[in-house]
């Protein structure tokens, strides 16, 4: 769901970098109050298998693809919805530096959809999810999906405000899509999840007790 | 498991990932381009067609819509190194891993507050 440069107006771009660097500058200081000796390494391999995991487009219908996000993923792993930010904001930074993956004017929107409301849905839908089956997978699941079916209804919605996507069938084909690509999503994002519990069950944060501020 | 060994077994599958990747990733427009063809008349919604001509007049009319023109020319555009095909695509992506491990790592030590 990267936007690429030429779909939204310079001015438009420059707001959303803006918003995007206030959720930079508090996912620093989430880094700095949170960031003990044993989840620095944690936060690297994360950050790096996310971006791995990115590269991996799996086929949907209608001559489409999707590839994993990872912001819900970070926000439930690292038990913040800021862990998100920085790490998806590094990701991006990357992808769209090295890899034109994802325009330069436009990687402070990324940033703002995929780590900010990728990260905070992702988090709050964990939370919320959490009580309705008392157990972490399917809330997982959820969260995965929900993350990235919201930040594509977001991306429609931005792209109304561009003049690049009429708001009605923009929200429809986005929500098509990525109403599929989110069973991609919440599919990796619990077996991620899975995964890390079974190695280290002291890792992970209880999601009722999962903090909130950066 | 160990701390070590957890983190060498992350290390390992994110590694793995990025090397298998460009071999099984699909080519096909990701969920955004996919709309985007859409809605610009190169592809039904509900088709798997894809108009290769119309999907470029699209990409230049919807630069007209935006007057946003900027372009940055990356060093390995689309994960490609020059003329090495998938080995090139699995080497851009390991490096790239390598570096958001590398830049992780660094950002979470340097802003991190002394014990």
């Amino acid at each position: 769901m990267h936007i690429p440069d030429a779909f939204i107006p310079l001015p438009q771009a420059a707001v959303y970098w803006g918003i995007a660097l206030i959720f930079i500058a508090l996912s620093l200081r989430w880094a700095r109050k949170e960031m003990t000796e044993d989840k620095i390494p944690l936060v690297a391999v994360l950050a790096a298998g996310i971006f791995a995991i990115q590269a991996v487009n799996i086929p949907i219908p209608w001559g489409t693809s999707g590839h994993m996000m990872g912001a819900a993923l970070a926000a439930i792993v690292l038990g913040s919805p800021f862990a998100a930010v920085f790490i998806l904001t590094l990701v991006l930074i990357v992808q769209g530096v090295l890899f034109g993956d994802g325009g330069l004017t436009t990687m402070g929107v990324n940033i703002l959809n995929m780590g900010v409301i990728g990260g905070f849905v992702g988090f709050y839908g964990y939370k919320a999810a959490y009580p309705l089956f008392r157990n972490i997978y399917p809330a997982a699941f959820i969260a995965g999906w929900l993350s990235l079916f919201v930040v594509a209804l977001v991306t429609a919605v931005e792209m109304a405000l561009a003049g690049t996507f009429p708001l009605e069938l923009g929200l429809l084909s986005m929500g098509l899509y990525h109403g599929v690509i989110g069973i991609i999503e919440g599919s990796i994002t619990a077996a991620a999840v899975y995964l890390i519990h079974t190695a280290r069950p002291d890792i992970m944060i209880e999601p009722s007790k999962v903090a909130v501020a950066p | 498991m160990n701390r070590r060994t957890f983190i060498f077994a992350g290390l390992a599958m994110a590694l793995v990932i990025a090397a298998v990747a460009p071999f099984v990733a699909s080519s096909n427009p990701d969920g955004l381009e996919g709309a985007f063809y859409g809605i610009f008349g190169a592809k039904e919604i509900q088709g798997s067609e894809l108009d290769e001509n119309r999907a470029a007049a699209a990409e230049e009319e919807v630069t007209g819509i935006t007057g946003n023109t900027f372009s940055l020319d990356s060093p390995f555009p689309d994960y490609s190194i020059g003329g090495l095909a998938k080995f090139g695509e699995a080497a851009a992506v390991i490096i790239g891993t390598i570096l958001v491990l590398a830049i992780a790592y660094g950002l979470t030590r340097i802003v991190r507050r002394p014990e």
